[in-house]
């Protein structure tokens, strides 16, 4: 019997040794990846919370037939504040691409105190998010500076109360997070627009496109990788946009700003219902998976039709 | 009207002049080679002519239109860049379309002129193939008929064989030169490599250290160098030279090469011309003009070097070294001392204070 069994080819042997070598290092991805997201999963199904007085593994007595699941669907709150964080997306993120891309394209050139205004322009994304919640606390105060500026402007004393007006508080949101996220985009694209060959658009040139056609025949195309690596980035950041909005406005006026984050955590903090924060967190997951799937698959397309 | 004129041509980069003053006539229908060494201004010349760069001072002309501020997208240049700058993000066809469809033409007339110059360029099996996984020879291809759809008066080649393997060159320059006779268009071609610009120039301008040392046809050049740089530099290898002085004999006049004796009588022509001189010269004679003679040179074998059938001699040491090419095996070793002499006709002299060749008659 012994005989009949053949002995391991030396690439089976190989890749046992890759896998025994590798254990480790997957043993520590299950736990920080796959068991968090399992125990979501489970507690999501439940009616368990940290006052329960049981542990979360015994969570199961607490079964609750996907009522949170259900609840999600009906949950009024849930559904506003996904729309809040889809419109803030759909303003800040084109907002910080076109600017980026402005910047960028101004940076690609050489003018006089280059290397300055590049410092400057980077600075906003090193503040700590929360320290730039403040900044703009206090900029947005009625007797603040932005109103200030604009009083000087316009000649007439201007006090708008910026942070409790339902609309304009959200505005003020947006101003922030693109104030704070612009560099990034400018950074990314600035990278991506540096790489596009200088004898292509040269040619390009010599065969009589102007500055505009350039840009979108040979610079956008080659650009297109980056581009979506760069929108992919910010879309799933902004998605969890919250600690400058709730150092600003701690999701109010009422529910005014209150973006997905927001009501997931004062669900956490304040309502204690886990089991159904694991279910609204899941949801969010699912959604971000498949905007970075899809931008996953562009890229490959595009890095096809770009290389 | 494609003929090119160049003024007074000057270029500086901050203190670094990259042309000094630069005259040169490129006639219609040329095919003019900018050959010299890296950094000797030629490439510069070329951006000037095709308006990527301006120049610090000086005039070009096409034909009698001054071109000073006349942007690179209205020159009517063709330019066929050194890696070929095809736009690999589209295909073999958006690519030759890419300059009609620039300025607007219409979408029938785009696709007629594609047609016609994927045609002439063999390339129409290719028109829809991405451009970003073609062989050279196809890209290169790509990159003239993009320029030459627009039917440019004149074309612009910077080094671009320089990125090809060297048995493929051979290939290149015979398909180079076939499709300069189809477009018949002014050429000029930027090269460090003389093979390519004595295969395929109407006339070469050889340049160094931003200044033209001379122009003229591949035999002129080769023949009758004006100067030492251009008689060393033309010619693989190239122009033995040798420094000595006049002296009179009872055979005429010959050149002392010091220790290495007198030189055969130098012919008539040459001689006189030199009468009125003084001075060092460079005696200069072709590798390759040059026999094993009873009477003559002579020098140490130093080295061998056998060539497929060519061998190649390398005589002496120092500043008398030179080299002999025999189109056969010859009979020499190292260490042997060989006579050679030069054929009379071959050799040239060079005034050793400036550099420049003696002319014969004048």
């Amino acid at each position: 019997m012994a005989a009949a069994r053949a002995k391991p080819s030396p690439r089976d042997e190989g890749a046992r040794l890759g896998f025994r070598l590798t254990l480790p290092a997957q043993i520590l991805v299950l736990f920080i990846s796959a068991f968090p997201l399992l125990m979501q999963l489970y507690i999501s199904v439940t009616d368990w919370s940290p006052l329960s007085g049981i542990g979360w593994w015994n969570a199961w007595e607490m079964w609750n037939s996907f009522a949170n699941y259900t609840d999600l669907a009906a949950d009024t709150r849930f559904w506003s504040a996904l729309k809040r964080t889809a419109i803030v997306m759909l303003v800040c993120v084109p907002a910080e691409f076109l600017l980026g891309l402005a910047l960028a394209t101004l940076f690609a050139d050489d003018f006089p105190g280059k290397r300055i205004f590049y410092s400057i322009l980077l600075m906003p994304m090193m503040v700590v998010p929360a320290v730039a919640g403040y900044m703009f606390f206090m900029l947005f105060q009625s007797g603040g500076p932005v109103n200030d500026i604009l009083s000087t402007i316009t000649g007439t004393p201007v006090t708008i109360a910026w942070l409790s007006d339902p609309t304009l508080a959200l505005i003020a949101v947006m101003i922030a997070d693109i104030w704070q996220w612009t560099p990034l985009m400018f950074l990314i694209l600035l990278a991506g627009l540096v790489g596009v060959p200088e004898d292509q658009i040269k040619a390009a040139t010599l065969l009589g496109a102007n500055p505009w056609q350039r840009f979108t025949t040979i610079v956008l195309p080659k650009m297109k990788t980056i581009i979506i690596i760069a929108l992919a980035i910010r879309v799933i950041e902004n998605f969890k946009i919250f600690d400058t909005l709730y150092i600003m406005t701690g999701g109010g006026p009422g529910v005014a700003t209150e973006t997905i984050s927001v009501y997931i955590y004062k669900v956490t903090t304040q309502d204690l219902i886990w089991g159904y924060v694991a279910a609204i967190a899941l949801a969010i997951l699912i959604v971000l998976s498949i905007v970075a799937v899809f931008a996953m698959k562009r890229m490959a397309k595009a890095r096809e039709v770009s290389a | 009207m494609s003929a090119i004129h160049l003024r007074n041509l000057v270029k500086t980069f901050g203190d670094f002049t990259a042309l000094k003053t630069m005259d040169l006539d490129i006639a219609d229908g040329e095919f003019m080679a900018l050959l010299g060494p890296s950094g000797c201004g030629k490439s510069t010349t070329m951006n000037m002519i095709a308006g990527m760069e301006e120049p610090t001072s000086g005039k070009i002309l096409f034909g009698e239109r001054d071109m000073a501020g006349v942007p690179m997208g209205r020159r009517g240049v063709g330019f066929v860049f050194q890696n070929y700058a095809i736009f690999t993000h589209m295909t073999v066809r958006q690519n030759l379309a890419y300059g009609p469809k620039m300025r607007g033409a219409a979408k029938a007339e785009i696709d007629r002129r594609v047609g016609a110059i994927a045609e002439l360029l063999q390339l129409t099996p290719l028109l829809d193939r991405k451009a970003d996984r073609l062989s050279v020879n196809i890209l290169q291809r790509v990159a003239i008929g993009r320029s030459a759809i627009m039917e440019p008066a004149i074309f612009l080649l910077d080094e671009p064989l320089s990125n090809v393997d060297a048995a493929f060159r051979a290939v290149m320059r015979t398909e180079l030169k076939q499709l300069q006779r189809q477009f018949r268009q002014t050429m000029v071609y930027v090269t460090h490599d003389q093979l390519e610009a004595m295969t395929m120039a109407d006339r070469i301008a050889v340049m160094d250290h931003g200044v033209l040392q001379q122009v003229g046809t591949p035999l002129e050049v080769y023949n009758n160098p004006a100067n030492v740089f251009v008689a060393r530099f033309i010619g693989a290898p190239g122009m033995n030279l040798i420094k000595g002085r006049p002296a009179e004999s009872d055979r005429g006049l010959v050149v002392d090469l010091g220790p290495l004796g007198v030189t055969p009588p130098l012919p008539d022509q040459l001689a006189s011309a030199l009468r009125g001189a003084n001075g060092d010269v460079f005696y200069g004679f072709r590798p390759e003009q040059v026999t094993l003679a009873e009477r003559g040179l002579a020098m140490p074998v130093t080295f061998v070097e056998r060539i497929g059938a060519r061998t190649i001699v390398h005589l002496g040491i120092g500043e008398g070294a030179v080299k002999a090419v025999f189109e056969n095996a010859v009979g020499l070793a190292i260490g042997q001392t060989a006579v050679v002499a030069p054929e009379a006709s071959s050799v040239r002299v060079f005034d050793a204070s400036t550099g420049l060749a003696i002319k014969v008659g004048g």
